[in-house]
């Protein structure tokens, strides 16, 4: 069924929060959603505990026109010309402007406004039930605030595009690209859209190549490559055998031999390997989460000696999975502390 | 209390009908409601002399919902016919629909909806939940579909009878069809092709309205036919109709045509 009522993946979930995630990660931006008060609430909220947990004390930059009844029945838009205003008062990097949904239902012309209130505004679209959830969101504001990006010569650097910011691992998961960069002496130019000043978006243009973070950027990966000419690798690395194609694939691309840099993941692999062998052997059950990898669970097996069974200790593989070698390290440690316990 | 709502094409005739009606219902010493349920706000106008009353939408938006009172959105017009008419939006923006039900909420609220009689004058076409809001909720238990014997005209009584079935099947659903009233357009055999499409959708012809003259001439006086020419045969034909539906008691759940038989029946009329 394809709306099945039940499904809470966070994958799925709301179009706004999606866009929000993106769009309040730009470090100096204030983000407006022409909406009710509620939609504010609940997503500041929920990005302000998300981010309180890890560790970043911060409240996200938002605004709401702050629709009522009446706005709804006789149109709201002169609501958000003055949020417009008040926010470019402010003098903020970008302001973003997304529509809520019942913005949307009402047909509340927000580009056009947006293009006649006289103040410079991204406008990402966002009304829910039209279409896509969180994922969408997160393709919508990644390709609305690539508009602020600048055409230019490929430099050598690499773009991570789409970093999912309300990960617990967002940071570890970007060191580890970046290690992996490192290794072939390449480096990363802009993260898209992640802690970032909004005049460093311009830099978008420039890159070598973009990573992005997982598949379902693969729209925003094409549209970057049609108007920047950069190409992209589909995801972050994921499972030893990933991670060391990885390495190959942004060599290709980037003309750098990847040879040294493969072989030393692998040593590092190896002694990975070494470092988990008391896990060998040990009969483990997978709860089967929202993702699985059949590659991944083959390398566990045949790496590290791990035996799945429906009578082991329960574990279960992260949704998004665990990033490249060091990636797959942390999870091996969280295995072997349930293992142990 | 008796509450019944005309639906049916724009432009077809529902004001002026349902005008005509709440005066002659007033004749009769009732105490008669009409709410105009259609941004245009023109249902009541022949009733209040050609003034264009100030909408409840029009209050909410200059001080709030709240702030409200009866004396605000309710106007005596002839024959002590109390006139309400919801308003809306500009044409172009917002949501017209979210404007009715916001409008029968603060009716609702300020306990106007009394009376012996209340007619609901809705916008032609069922567009949006807002709209049917008149059917729902115990609102209006009679629904009265106004059409000529034009194509397009059967074709929006017919599509308006899917309303009234999807509502009337709720649980909590007591709408039901009470009728079609024939509005002449001076067809011919306009009444009997009428007069079919009632008896084919599961319902009956209440009175069919022949076109007069007298029906421009009291409008240009900004007068309802009754009040403008109360012995003419259109003023008596009115009083008849509301008579009819006082004393209506047959009330059906529609079985709407499919556009293929709607078509046949018209083009048999036109053979003929």
């Amino acid at each position: 069924m394809k709306n099945w009522p039940t499904n809470s993946s966070r994958t799925e979930g709301c179009t706004l929060t999606g866009a929000l995630s993106v769009s309040t990660s730009i470090a100096d931006g204030l983000t407006i959603i022409h909406g009710p008060d509620g939609c504010v609430h609940h997503n500041a909220s929920l990005l302000h505990a998300l981010w309180h947990e890890n560790e970043e004390g911060l409240f996200p930059r938002i605004y709401s026109t702050s629709m009522t009844e009446a706005d709804v029945v006789f149109g709201g838009e002169e609501r958000l010309v003055e949020t417009l205003h008040a926010a470019n008062r402010l003098h903020p990097g970008v302001i973003c402007v997304l529509s809520s949904c019942v913005a949307a239902v009402i047909g509340d012309d927000v580009s056009t406004v947006c293009d006649t209130a006289g103040v410079q505004a991204v406008v990402i679209t966002t009304g829910g039930f039209l279409g896509g959830g969180f994922s969408r969101g997160v393709s919508e504001a990644l390709l609305a605030l690539s508009s602020l990006g600048r055409k230019g010569e490929g430099n050598g650097t690499v773009n991570l595009i789409g970093e999912k910011n309300l990960e617990y691992e967002a940071e570890a998961n970007y060191e580890e690209v970046n290690r992996l960069l490192a290794l072939l002496g390449a480096k990363v130019q802009l993260r898209f859209v992640r802690k970032i000043p909004a005049h460093a978006i311009s830099s978008l243009g420039s890159a070598s190549l973009n990573i992005l973070r997982d598949p379902s950027l693969t729209d925003v990966g094409r549209a970057l490559e049609a108007r920047f000419k950069t190409p992209y690798l589909s995801a972050f690395p994921v499972g030893l055998g990933g991670t060391l194609a990885f390495l190959q694939d942004v060599g290709e691309i980037l003309g750098i031999e990847s040879t040294d840099a493969i072989n030393c993941e692998e040593r590092y692999q190896k002694n990975l390997a070494v470092s988990f062998s008391d896990l060998d052997g040990s009969a483990i059950t997978l709860d089967r989460g929202p993702v699985t990898s059949h590659v991944l669970i083959d390398e566990l097996q045949e790496s590290f000696g791990l035996v799945f069974t429906d009578q082991g200790i329960p574990v279960r593989l992260p949704d998004p999975l665990p990033v490249g070698t060091a990636g797959l390290s942390r999870l091996l440690h969280r295995w072997r502390r349930a293992c142990r316990a | 209390m008796k509450q019944i709502a005309l639906y049916g094409k724009g432009g077809i005739g529902k004001s002026t009908t349902s005008a005509n009606i709440s005066a002659a219902l007033s004749d009769t010493g009732l105490a008669v409601l009409q709410i105009g349920c259609d941004p245009k706000r023109d249902s009541t106008r022949m009733l209040m002399h050609g003034r264009l009353i100030p909408t409840v939408m029009d209050q909410v938006r200059e001080r709030g919902d709240r702030e409200i009172a009866t004396e605000d959105i309710v106007f005596s017009g002839y024959g002590g016919v109390r006139c309400v008419e919801a308003g809306g939006p500009e044409p172009g923006v917002g949501c017209a629909g979210r404007g009715i039900i916001a409008t029968f909420q603060i009716l609702e609220r300020l306990g106007a909806l009394s009376g012996d009689v209340i007619v609901y004058d809705v916008l032609g076409d069922v567009v949006c939940g807002g709209f049917a809001m008149p059917m729902r909720e115990g609102y209006a238990q009679e629904v009265y579909l106004v059409t000529s014997g034009e194509l397009m005209s059967l074709y929006a009584a017919n599509n308006i009878c899917k309303a009234i079935k999807r509502l009337s099947g709720r649980s909590r659903g007591i709408c039901r069809l009470g009728g079609v009233i024939g509005n002449g357009k001076g067809l011919d055999q306009e009444e009997e092709l009428v007069s079919r499409f009632a008896e084919r959708i599961g319902s009956s012809l209440i009175f069919f309205v022949p076109r007069s003259t007298v029906v421009q001439k009291a409008e240009l006086h900004k007068k309802t036919v009754i009040e403008y020419a109360p012995s003419s045969a259109q003023a008596s034909v009115y009083r008849k109709l509301a008579e009819n539906i006082l004393a209506n008691k047959r009330m059906d759940i529609p079985e709407p045509l499919e556009v293929e038989e709607l078509e046949e029946l018209a083009y048999e009329f036109i053979k003929d």
